[in-house]
């Protein structure tokens, strides 16, 4: 069923077929209109004009015993009844008071056929003979002594027949209108809602970032084809971005890898061996054929586990700072002087009283932190710079962290981070994004031999 | 009489190690061990203790959080930092707590136990590892200037070489010059170090540090 009430969710093809079969309907109800009262004001002329004929003749045949003929008769088109139209055959006759036929004009032969007793006189009546043709007919007396009628009749089949068929046509006129009207919902139904319903489905079912929208078939209309082409796009876009994903994915994967086996590394090479080597000592103290003297032995051992401890700090320091507990600029300003004694260059940071006073969770804390990191191992490794500067300053809920180095700077405009990608150098594609991930955003400027200026804001 | 000691540390292997040595040795009495902030804090009110073991990180309150209500409530004990980290921006912040001592868990008995008779004694004791000038044992600082103690002291509350030079009158350049001979005086590589080595040899207080503009 059609719900044309259930809004929003109204069928297409309910408005299809309004469309279409409204203006069908008013056209054929305007035809059924106009042909009715066509008809009644034929009837009406119809009646008047046998009615006319019947008593002027009746008159003439009262008035002039002798004038009356079949000349006068055949002559009728010369009442002024037929002056403005195309003739309308009928017929007239005389008959005695019994109804039989005295004098008749060609075509009334069949006056006995439709002739009735009680035929009203003086009026004009609609009548169905046994064949079921129709006839107005006026019967009116004639005041002679030997008495009768005069009967004027019109045949609607023969007067009337051409009229009539064209009334006739007008049901065919409907289904033929009704017929074009469904191949016209057909070819909506084909062209538009079925191709409309498919794009829906294929949109339904896509997955977005591994298919595209099949190909469409010929023919196809061409809003389809550009609500098709529309699909096509996103779903290349998705896939595009699908890839950078897994690109981006698969980098940081190898990221942790890489990290991981480092860290590994490390410990193998640092606390590993230390703590093996203190088993030693411990081993040599307890064996009693041992040169030295345990005190000798153990003083080894000390020294070997506070080589151990600082190890693993360092350790811990770089897996995740435990000191950034401390606050934004407390940490920022352990990390400086860390960085500084680390690349033996000088490291200013300074912050504003409001981003001093600035309460942070740890996590965007540590962000920030591994931003400076990165931009002063960029500063040192790749611009050679002796001293940077971390400058950080807050307006309203603005936080901007500037890092300025003097190193050589790079070509900041004509840098290709794809590439940079691809060989691995992921620096400041992660301090891009560890800032989109605080909702905030990096900007690098950096002209060859004017250092590099990275700044990084986001809101609290 | 002895020095009343209270140790608050969550890891049981420190606190026996600690522990042990501090019954050891005749002049100290520990007086009782808290394995969490809470504790620590419920035992520091009840006790009174002479001087307090805190580790920094340990569950319910940390220990500079349980430093600052020491010093908010105005107990009676010194209170030393007794941890793993290094950080020398614990340490400030330690000793902005009211901490008297900043002792790393590495310590050797001789030490810990300078540390804790310094304190007691209302000294300020920093271990040598987070506050030390490299390579060299018996070091005698340079006095400072006047302007220059000014400047550390300035600099060491957090304020930028910019903010120093509007307070003091001076250029900027002027500050960062004051500094660069600070660093050179003190043996120290930054502000922080600066600071502490300061405090180590006395040439400012931590009552200087920690007072309010």
């Amino acid at each position: 069923m059609f719900s044309f009430f259930a809004r929003p969710r109204s069928h297409f093809l309910a408005f299809l077929l309004c469309a279409l079969i409204l203006p069908s309907a008013t056209v054929v109800l305007v035809a059924v209109f106009s042909m009715l009262s066509q008809e009644r004001a034929m009837e009406a002329a119809v009646s008047s004009y046998v009615q006319d004929l019947a008593e002027s003749m009746s008159y003439h045949l009262s008035s002039d015993t002798d004038a009356w003929t079949f000349q006068m008769l055949s002559d009728f088109t010369r009442y002024p009844f037929f002056s403005w139209g195309p003739s309308i055959p009928g017929w007239v006759a005389l008959t005695d008071h019994n109804g039989k036929v005295i004098l008749a004009s060609p075509g009334a032969s069949n006056i006995n056929a439709i002739w009735k007793p009680d035929l009203p006189v003086g009026q004009a009546v609609r009548i169905t003979d046994k064949k079921g043709a129709q006839y107005t007919l006026a019967v009116y007396p004639v005041k002679r002594p030997s008495g009768g009628y005069v009967v004027a009749a019109v045949s609607w089949s023969n007067l009337l027949g051409g009229l009539v068929s064209v009334i006739r046509l007008w049901p065919v006129l409907i289904i033929l209108i009704t017929l074009t009207s469904f191949v016209s919902i057909r070819l909506l139904w084909t062209k538009l809602v079925i191709p409309l319903q498919a794009l829906v489905a294929e949109i339904d079912s896509m997955t977005l970032g591994t298919d595209v929208p099949d190909e469409l078939e010929d023919g196809t209309i061409m809003e389809i084809e550009s609500v098709h082409d529309a699909l096509m796009r996103s779903a290349q876009a998705a896939i595009e971005r699908d890839n950078l994903r897994n690109s981006y994915v698969k980098d940081v994967v190898r990221a942790q890898e890489q990290e991981r086996l480092d860290m590994a590394r490390e410990i193998h090479d640092g606390p590993l061996q230390d703590v093996t080597a203190l088993l030693q000592q411990i081993h040599m103290t307890l064996d009693e054929d041992d040169d030295e003297s345990a005190e000798v032995r153990i003083r080894r051992a000390e020294i070997i586990a506070k080589s151990v401890v600082r190890e693993l700090r360092a350790l811990c320091d770089e897996l995740a700072p435990p000191w950034m507990d401390l606050g934004l600029s407390e940490a920022v300003t352990e990390l400086a002087e860390r960085l500084s004694q680390g690349y033996d260059i000088q490291i200013v940071s300074d912050f504003d009283d409001a981003s001093r006073e600035l309460d942070i969770d740890n996590e965007k804390i540590l962000s920030l932190l591994r931003i400076i990191q990165e931009a002063v191992s960029n500063a040192v490794r790749h611009g050679g710079a002796s001293e940077v500067h971390i400058h950080f300053r807050m307006s309203g809920n603005l936080v901007t962290m500037m890092i300025a180095d003097n190193g050589k700077g790079f070509d900041a405009a004509n840098i290709n981070h794809e590439t940079l990608r691809v060989e691995g150098h992921r620096g400041l594609a992660s301090m891009t994004e560890r800032m989109s991930l605080m909702g905030g955003s990096v900007r690098i400027n950096s002209k060859l031999g004017k250092g590099t200026n990275i700044i990084a804001s986001f809101r609290v | 009489m002895s020095v009343r000691i209270l140790l608050a540390d969550d890891h049981p292997l420190t606190r026996t190690g600690i522990g042990e040595f501090v019954k050891k040795e005749p002049t100290f009495e520990l007086v009782a061990e808290a394995e969490d902030g809470i504790k620590a804090w419920e035992l520091l009110q009840s006790l009174k203790p002479d001087v307090a073991l805190l580790d920094i990180r340990m569950p319910g309150l940390d220990g500079v959080t349980v430093a600052q209500k020491v010093k908010n409530d105005g107990l009676p004990t010194a209170i030393i930092m007794l941890t793993s980290y290094d950080a020398q921006q614990y340490v400030i912040a330690s000793l902005r707590a009211g901490a008297r001592g900043f002792v790393l868990k590495t310590v050797s008995p001789k030490e810990l136990t300078t540390a804790i008779n310094t304190v007691a004694k209302g000294g300020l004791y920093l271990d040598p590892e987070v506050a030390s000038v490299m390579g060299e044992q018996d070091f005698i600082p340079e006095q400072l200037s006047v302007r220059e103690r000014e400047v550390l002291l300035l600099a060491a509350k957090g304020l930028s070489s910019k903010e120093v030079a509007k307070r003091l009158f001076i250029s900027e350049r002027t500050v960062q010059t004051h500094l660069a001979s600070i660093y050179d005086k003190l043996g120290s590589r930054n502000k922080t170090e600066a600071l502490l080595l300061a405090l180590k040899y006395g040439v400012v207080t931590l009552e200087e540090l920690l007072e309010d503009d």
